[in-house]
């Protein structure tokens, strides 16, 4: 009798510890994808916890597939798989980029500068998650019907390229591009200093106590207007002293009254460029 | 009392004591994880020394945020120092880990963090770092997995109003 209880003990415990041994048994899949349908083959029966970097997931469940939703599963990295203490890590990869990141500075710069717009893209898939795969990135900026494109191959989830500003000033639109995804940031190109072979005045008026003075229409070296409101300054020197005016550049040029005087020097400048100088009267 | 009784009664004091004061230890030990930064292979510009330093300081601060977030399932120490999808997902993480009456403790064992990318305008930083860390996921007091593994996280940061914020922190197999 002892023997006979000793025995149904025996196969007792070991169908228990066979149970539970069968309920730890989790099959992951090695190739998982954030947004996409994930199955987990489960013995036995319990509650399955899946631990992700962003979200926990918890399921009751009995012998067979524990089904993952696609739009369940949306953080990529390292997940934990936990059922009846039993675990397992699982990966879990990004999806394709559907998200970019971009960063392009600055957002207003002077024409026909080398290196000086600077765009940098971050790829991401739905979940915003980074996406660490290789991809090839386009970078285009246009203006006025001209464009420089370049294609950078991303790594580590970032892809980045300069470029030269136009020489024609404008709005340039600064597009990047990874799969069917695309950002567009306005870089404002606008005029650079003035040049100094285009910075001329002339006398635009005379009269009993003053004389007016006026520049052409003032251009950087491409060509372009100097936006208004840009400061010149006229400065005039004769024996009673130095005058100097501060006046802004209205519709394209800039103009200014100064003393009269019979021997007079003047000269104009905008920022660190000169212009031409006048001599009024003297001998 | 007999002697006998006295030492069987010690018996079951001891062993708690000895496995509960470096478990209260450890709890309560300042659990800054050990950061070694390397700058040199940055690109396409060079960070500042006052930026490295910088940089250091605040992913240290984020790792010791994200084990307290975790293990104690409060958010504040992740608005310290994420932002961004960061911040979406670890605070969704600790609102499910807090509504299913899970917890993680995270033991840093240290990070050597190489920095990939840092953007020409100096605004962002990608960080490449190898982690070794123990974690176990704890039931309400029932310990459901625990593993120690050397792990490869992509981090970008970038600069918040008083230092930077982990923007991305992502985890890749080798």
């Amino acid at each position: 009798m002892r023997k006979l209880i000793y025995i149904l003990l025996s196969v007792a415990v070991c169908w228990f510890a066979a149970d539970c041994a069968r309920a730890a048994e989790l099959h992951v899949p090695q190739n998982a994808v954030a947004g996409q349908p994930m199955t987990i083959r489960a013995e036995g029966s319990g509650t399955l916890y899946l631990i992700g970097p962003g979200q926990v997931i918890k399921r009751e469940f009995k012998s067979g597939s524990v089904e993952i939703k696609g739009e369940e599963l949306r953080s990529a990295g390292r997940w934990i798989a936990a059922a009846g203490g039993q675990s397992q890590v699982f990966w879990v990869r990004a999806g394709k980029p559907e998200k970019l990141s971009f960063l392009a500075r600055p957002s207003r710069v002077p024409v026909a500068r080398q290196n000086v717009i600077s765009g940098v893209a971050f790829l991401f898939d739905k979940n915003q998650n980074l996406v660490l795969e290789p991809t090839p990135v386009n970078f285009k900026l246009s203006v006025g019907g001209t464009a420089i494109s370049k294609s950078v191959t991303s790594r580590s989830g970032v892809a980045w390229t300069r470029s030269n500003s136009a020489t024609k000033a404008g709005a340039a639109q600064f597009v990047a591009s990874a799969e069917n995804t695309s950002v567009n940031r306005v870089v404002q190109q606008v005029a650079a200093d003035p040049c100094e072979r285009n910075l001329r005045m002339r006398v635009a008026g005379r009269s009993a106590d003053k004389i007016t003075v006026a520049t052409d229409p003032i251009l950087d070296c491409s060509g372009n207007p100097v936006p208004d409101g840009t400061i010149v300054t006229f400065i005039q020197v004769d024996k009673s002293g130095k005058s100097t005016v501060d006046a802004r550049i209205k519709k394209g040029s800039a103009r200014a009254d100064l003393p009269a005087s019979d021997n007079a020097t003047i000269t104009v400048a905008a920022g660190v460029v000169l212009g031409n100088e006048l001599h009024i009267g003297g001998k | 009392m007999k002697p006998a009784r006295i030492l069987v009664l010690l018996c079951p004091v001891a062993l708690a004591l000895s496995g509960g004061v470096p478990l209260l230890k450890r709890i309560l030990a300042d659990t800054k994880p050990a950061v070694q930064l390397t700058v040199a292979n940055a690109q396409p510009r060079e960070v500042e020394d006052i930026t490295e330093n910088a940089i250091r300081r605040d992913y240290t601060a984020a790792w010791q945020g994200l084990s307290a977030a975790l293990a104690n399932n409060t958010l504040q120490p992740l608005n310290d120092n994420f932002s961004g999808f960061a911040l979406d997902k670890f605070t969704q993480r600790v609102k499910d880990q807090k509504q299913l009456g899970l917890s993680t403790r995270m033991i840093d064992r240290g990070h050597k963090v190489d920095a990939i990318f840092y953007s020409p305008d100096g605004s962002a930083v990608e960080l490449n770092d190898t982690a070794t860390i123990e974690t176990q996921v704890l039931d309400g007091g029932k310990v459901i997995h625990s593993d120690k593994a050397q792990i490869h996280y992509y981090a970008v940061m970038t600069g918040a109003e008083d230092r930077w914020k982990v923007r991305v922190l992502e985890s890749a197999a080798e």
